[in-house]
């Protein structure tokens, strides 16, 4: 398959969506094997692209052999006015996001089939979650922004049908309504950046724009709105500050949906629009700030919260977005190689852990960190699988977000301001703190609910196949960074070239006493970790005792949800209030109302008029001929 | 006193009694006419035209005007046959050929015997309308509009045009095959139509029949 | 020669005379023949357009001969419907059949 043929990846997804989703009651087992296999045949199909993508990929320098594009007109108004295309694109960019995507889709794919088993609405799961497949493939291979708004469009409504899956549950109703609602504010932004590089450029092709506006053809301050308006897109689908507020909420769907949508896919769309947009927002330094300071202070802030949420796939929301931010500080300086490679590792690493998070409430039914512990014994599989993810989660040198991180880290130190590297790191420790803590709470120490202990038991094999396969990922996908492992897969130039798409040769050795620091940092964040958590987590509970107001901030999120119900109380329901007046006053009564009650006055003074008889029709006639003729004669 | 001709019907008196009146009436106008016609003022063809058109607008007249239904189908069939009269001078011998076995001949006793197979016969007399009146405004305002239209217009230099009757034939059904066949098919239709619509009650199918007997039990 | 002027003026005052008896006769048959008077006031204006001022001389004829056969068919069916209007309502008026306002 060569890239020109690219499209076949998101039409198979999303004509398995229409077939399971009408005929699924008709299938075997409803269809999952068709949407487990349609997955597998993408996943080898990336891999097939892939080889044709290095082939023309040579030591940093991309030379397509032909083009990569495919195209056809989709909308064209007024001679080549308003072009609308249907477009793939694909380069290095693509090629990263892509078998993150697929992989970890086929992995949640397997996974769901022991998860969900029994589940009502089983096959309308799976034809959701083929939908999202399909849109988020279409969403990285989009060749011009309309298309990819509308896939953008389409993964939000996959993440708010499969948020909303137990819609019987009113919290989870809500949270959907909440996503669907917050990230539609930062679409509009999105919108409205994407009509401004259109007003600019007259094109909706995305290497024309970026073309265009390298080339200075677009005014710098235009330029920087239009991009911070694009950032706001990225910002609600990544749920960065201030959109965060989504994400732990979307915590109501099915745990293999988090994995995938809420963690490794959908939510790294603002990452990839923000990558894909890299040399533009190089052009427009002060949107690039925008994006490093969001970045940093969404960081730390979720940090700070996933340290006392006791939800324990709260916690992997916080710890989601905190990644997420680490991924936008390092495209606020530029590093998007290291951006990429960031989202390629925590990709695998938190789908793991949701996974096995979802491993654990599967078998206990419980998702409260204070109320599990001592599981090691139960779950052996899920405790070394999840403790992998940790570890890479945490930083730990060998494990793959060590890497990255450090990449990152590297990045800050070397462009961003003085101040932000040590924030950064302290975040950085703080991942490990409060991934230890969940570990520690969840895996060790004494069961705190016997009844829930008791029931628990190893997952089946469907879903434990997933785990270690993915802590395999979790372990090695740090390697990629040499190219020495690329060139030992048979990729010319190493795979580090095609993550690492600009600087490609800065990566080919590692600043040992930077990366010493910083897995130091780790070390001792896991270590604190297991201090105050480990056992019956006594120190951590006199801690909570010393600054009982820091503790409450921090549970009620930094009381940001708190602000944004008075804002929405206040000023929306009042300005709702205020246009409701207006549409039951003077549009209902007075205008619809009121033309209602004109037409019946009328009606009624002239229903003489309708008398049933013909002739009186047909002299009604004649006066209309008559003045026809009058009109036409005296004109 | 008509009833002491020996004359049995009622048709036979209308016709006796609505030709005395159109000779009496007649009389001076064809004097006055003949008397234009000597003196050179019309032509001939102009002579026969007026004679036509008066025959034309009083049958016309009488069409709409008797209270009578069975003289005014007779005033009918007189304008018809003016009409004809009217094709002639215009040269189109075939149509008014046409005109006279369709509406002399078909349509006219149509009419007739649906005056006949409804009340008329017992009660020939019928009333006008309410809006008789109205209708009187709006038709000479529509008739003087016309006229006034027609004088006003420029007709540019007339030309008889004659089409021999071999050619209207040729021509009818090799150049006007297509719609001839569509009249047809019209008329077909119109003819299954009409027998659908006169049918008798009972012989309709039954589930009307019952929907009619219902609605007159609720009447 | 016969001035055209005179067989148009001539066929607009049948064409008015026939409006004028369908707007004001009652009996539905009548208001048939009025029908008919109008016909033959267009029928008329057809044919003198096509000898006087139509080179061809020809489509006007033939739409004359299209109106008598129309004509024809529709007299056919409306019969059919004022007798079916006679034996459901026992009258042959068109106000009395007022069904339309319901």
């Amino acid at each position: 398959m060569g890239m020109e043929q690219a499209w076949v990846l998101p039409a198979i997804p999303a004509t398995l969506f229409v077939l399971i989703a009408l005929f699924n009651g008709l299938m075997p087992r409803r269809g999952d094997f068709l949407a487990v296999l349609g997955m597998l045949t993408v996943v080898a199909l990336v891999f097939v692209l892939m080889a044709d993508f290095m082939q023309a990929f040579n030591h940093g320098h991309y030379e397509p052999q032909g083009t990569n594009v495919y195209a056809f007109d989709w909308v064209n108004i007024g001679q080549g006015f308003f072009i609308i295309e249907f477009s793939t694109y694909v380069d290095a960019i693509t090629m990263v996001m892509l078998p993150v995507v697929t992989i970890v889709a086929l992995m949640v794919l397997i996974y769901s089939t022991g998860y969900m088993k029994g589940e009502a609405r089983y096959g309308w799961y799976f034809a959701v979650l083929s939908l999202f497949v399909a849109a988020m493939l279409t969403l990285v291979l989009s060749g011009n922004l309309i298309q990819l708004y509308l896939a953008w469009e389409g993964v939000g409504l996959a993440s708010y049908l499969l948020i909303g899956f137990y819609w019987e549950r009113q919290s989870a109703a809500e949270a959907a309504k909440k996503a669907f609602v917050t990230t539609r504010i930062g679409d509009v932004g999105l919108l409205i950046g994407i009509i401004m590089l259109w007003r600019a450029t007259g094109t909706f092709d995305i290497q024309e724009i970026i073309a265009a506006a390298t080339s200075g053809q677009i005014g710098e301050t235009y330029l920087t709105v239009a991009m911070i308006m694009l950032f706001g897109g990225a910002i609600g689908k990544s749920a960065q500050f201030p959109l965060h507020v989504w994400l732990p909420d979307a915590m109501e769907g099915p745990t293999p949906v988090s994995a995938l949508i809420h963690a490794a896919t959908m939510v790294v769309a603002g990452v990839y629009l923000v990558a894909r947009f890299s040399p533009v927002y190089a052009e427009v330094l002060i949107a690039r700030d925008v994006v490093l300071y969001i970045g940093l202070f969404t960081a730390f802030m979720a940090a700070t919260q996933g340290l006392v949420s006791n939800d324990i796939k709260r916690v992997l929301a916080y710890s989601t977005v905190s990644q997420l931010g680490f991924m936008f500080v390092a495209l606020g300086v530029g590093a998007v190689g290291a951006a990429m490679f960031h989202l390629f590792t925590h990709a695998f690493f938190k789908a793991l852990l949701f996974l096995g998070s979802g491993s654990v409430i599967h078998a206990t039914h419980h998702q409260e960190v204070e109320g599990l512990g001592g599981l090691r014994k139960k779950m052996p599989i899920t405790t070394v699988t999840f403790i992998i993810g940790s570890l890479a989660l945490s930083g730990i040198p060998i494990f793959a977000g060590f890497f990255s991180k450090d990449e990152i880290l590297h990045f800050l130190e070397a462009d961003g301001p003085v101040w932000a590297y040590p924030v950064l790191a302290g975040t950085a420790m703080l991942t490990a703190i409060y991934t230890t803590r969940v570990v520690m709470l969840t895996f060790f120490g004494e069961p705190k609910d016997q009844h829930a202990f008791d029931h628990a038991h190893e997952s089946p094999p469907s879903m434990a196949g997933p785990l270690v396969f993915l802590a395999l990922l979790a372990t090695i996908a740090g390697f990629f960074v040499f190219d020495q492992v690329g060139e030992a897969l048979g990729f010319a130039g190493g795979i580090g070239y095609l993550v690492f798409i600009d600087h490609p040769h800065e990566f080919t050795s590692i600043d040992w006493v930077f990366a010493g620091t910083a897995a130091a940092m780790s070390v001792i964040g896991v270590i604190i970790g297991w201090a105050y958590w480990h056992g019956d987590a006594e120190r951590a509970r006199r801690a909570r005792g010393w600054a009982p107001d820091l503790h409450a901030f921090l549970v009620n999120r930094w009381y940001m949800d708190h602000m944004y119900q008075a804002i929405i109380n206040r000023g929306i329901l009042g300005l709702a209030g205020a246009v409701a007046w207006f549409d039951k006053r003077i549009v209902n009564e007075t205008g619809v109302d009121g033309g209602a009650q004109t037409f019946g006055y009328f009606g009624y003074r002239l229903k003489f008029l309708h008398t049933g008889k013909i002739p009186n029709y047909a002299l009604g006639m004649a006066v209309g001929i008559v003045a026809l003729t009058l009109v036409a004669i005296g004109g | 006193m008509f009833d002491r001709l020996p004359l049995p019907s009622q048709f036979d008196r209308v016709i006796v009694a609505g030709g005395t009146v159109a000779a009496i009436v007649a009389t001076p106008v064809l004097v006055v006419l003949l008397a234009l016609l000597f003196s050179d003022v019309i032509s001939g063809p102009e002579f026969v035209f007026y004679l036509a058109a008066i025959v034309v607008v009083s049958g016309a007249l009488g069409a709409v005007l008797m209270d009578n239904v069975v003289h005014a189908a007779l005033c009918l069939v007189a304008t018809l046959l003016g009409v004809a009269g009217i094709y002639l001078l215009l040269m189109t011998e075939f149509i008014a050929l046409v005109q006279v076995l369709v509406y002399g001949g078909g349509v006219v006793i149509l009419l007739l015997f649906a005056l006949m197979m409804t009340n008329a016969a017992e009660d020939p007399i019928v009333t006008d309308g309410s809006q008789k009146p109205f209708g009187f405004l709006v038709a000479a305002i529509m008739g003087s509009l016309f006229v006034a239209a027609l004088l006003d217009a420029q007709w540019g230099d007339p030309t008889a045009n004659v089409v021999p009757f071999v050619d209207f034939g040729t021509r009818i059904f090799r150049d006007f095959s297509v719609p001839v066949i569509v009249v047809a098919v019209l008329l077909d239709i119109a003819l299954t139509g009409a027998f659908i619509n006169a049918r008798r009650a009972e012989e309709a199918p039954r589930e009307r029949a019952e929907a009619e007997r219902a609605g007159e039990a609720r009447s | 020669m016969i001035p055209i002027e005179n067989f148009l003026v001539l066929s607009a005052i049948l064409f008015a005379i026939g409006f004028y008896g369908v707007l004001a006769r009652r009996n539905a048959i009548l208001i048939l023949m009025a029908v008919e008077l109008m016909l033959a006031g267009v029928s008329i204006n057809f044919i003198a357009f096509a000898t006087y001022l139509d080179a061809d001389a020809f489509s006007g004829l033939v739409f004359a001969l299209f109106v008598i056969a129309v004509a024809a068919a529709e007299v056919g069916l409306a019969l059919g419907v004022v007798l079916r209007l006679f034996r459901e309502r026992r009258t042959a008026n068109v106000d009395e059949a007022d069904s339309l306002k319901w």
